[in-house]
């Protein structure tokens, strides 16, 4: 046999393993990049640490401050609005203050200006110090109302199927978007095995008539939150990590 | 051209080492294939491959100050960094030392081929650890040398391993066959 075709015999059964990558890698990569900044060590890395925990002291203390005034609302999604009488904003640019973690059931997510059907075009993964995070990313518009619900197991309903899978961990979190549509827009992974400290694995559950659902599994019963974020506008769900 | 993307990259480097993830994402961006093929290979499962590369794209990023060397360092750097996130996705899912991988003829091939199919088996049997030199060498068709770097291995070692490699593949192959 020559070197050639032992070569190319190779080549062969290597591209059956692996084939191509997904044309949405590099977007994927690229956007995880930007979510993870890495911290930036140089020479004068002390000087910058001292700087930051001052920082972190004098913003500690303006939001503790602060806080009663803000913050009307620890449910998920309601990002704190100046008045408390006011409609609670959902779509911020940013964020100035994130909502409490909560760790039951939470009132839905509704938005009064959202498009027919809001298109899924990116869904992504992370984990923070203190939390994971799955963000979901829409293409025109907050979606018509989201909904949370914990569970006590990692066994979701798959829809419209009717099968129940069992994702990895001992608990979940199922989330749901009404008027939502991911397969126009998106063609990314719909299982993410993330092996996070909490988030270890996320799974679209349902995207049918309108409704996605994707199943979060969980090492264990964890509180979250859950707030939308503007250009782009975003779905950001964080379990916490204690 | 050519000149033109040489002064493309310097300057992609010099914005990823200011910490700007556009830059960093311009530079590695090449590399993402090659690093999705290795990881594919490794860990016998596309989606866990794709999570792999985006993990040590992230690792990259924040070890970016770690590199040394000029840019022909980039590659064998980061691909040993997705080798490495491969060998953790394994730890984490022990579970998928079982799994096989779903080999599929490509277009054409004539599955008869008994000669391929030998191919194919014998690759499946092999370790992750033993199909690592093999793919980074033929598939990726990377040198020597950028072998032994990913790897950690001096050239002659990688050689040893790229070779040791392939006659788990065919006892009968010869060094002449082979490189």
């Amino acid at each position: 046999m020559s070197r050639e075709s032992f070569r190319r015999d190779l080549n062969r059964a290597f591209e059956a393993m692996s084939g191509p990558p997904s044309p949405a890698l590099s977007a994927r990569v690229r956007s995880a990049l930007g979510e993870r900044a890495p911290a930036r060590p140089g020479p004068f890395w002390i000087a910058g640490l001292a700087a930051a925990l001052i920082a972190a002291i004098v913003i500690g203390v303006f939001v503790v401050s602060n806080f009663n005034r803000h913050l009307t609302s620890g449910v998920p999604g309601t990002l704190p609005s100046a008045s408390p009488t006011a409609t609670p904003t959902t779509v911020q640019k940013t964020p100035e203050y994130l909502p409490a973690f909560v760790c039951g059931s939470s009132a839905p997510i509704n938005s009064q200006n959202a498009p027919t059907v809001a298109y899924v075009d990116s869904v992504r993964t992370g984990t923070h110090t203190g939390y994971d995070r799955i963000t979901i990313e829409f293409q025109n518009g907050q979606p018509g109302s989201v909904e949370l619900r914990p569970q006590s197991s990692s066994t979701f309903t798959n829809s419209p199927r009717g099968d129940t899978v069992t994702l990895a961990g001992s608990a979940g979190l199922l989330v749901v978007i009404h008027s939502a549509d991911e397969h126009t827009a998106y063609s990314g992974a719909t299982d993410f095995n993330t092996n996070y400290p909490v988030l270890l694995e996320a799974r679209q559950m349902e995207d049918f008539e309108g409704t996605v659902q994707w199943g979060l599994g969980l090492s264990k019963s964890a509180c979250y939150r859950a707030f939308f974020l503007a250009n782009p506008t975003r779905l950001v769900i964080d379990i916490q990590v204690r | 051209m050519m000149t033109a993307v040489m002064e493309e990259r310097p300057s992609a480097m010099a914005r990823a080492a200011a910490g700007d993830a556009d830059g960093f994402a311009l530079l590695i961006e090449p590399l993402l294939d090659p690093a999705y093929r290795l990881a594919a290979v490794m860990l016998s499962d596309r989606t866990a491959a794709e999570d792999a590369v985006q993990e040590a794209s992230i690792k990259a990023w924040r070890k970016l100050h770690q590199l040394r060397g000029d840019e022909s360092s980039l590659r064998p750097w980061f691909l040993s960094i997705v080798a490495n996130e491969c060998r953790m996705a394994r730890r984490r899912h022990w579970w998928s030392v079982l799994k096989m991988a779903d080999v599929q003829l490509p277009a054409g091939a004539d599955p008869t081929t008994e000669v391929e199919s030998d191919l194919h088996r014998a690759l499946r049997r092999l370790s992750p650890e033993e199909r690592l030199p093999l793919v980074l060498h033929f598939y990726l068709d990377l040198p020597l040398d950028e072998v032994a770097r990913t790897l950690g291995l001096s050239p002659s070692a990688a050689k040893s391993r790229i070779y040791r490699a392939a006659r788990r593949l065919r006892s009968d192959l010869t060094p002449e066959e082979v490189f």
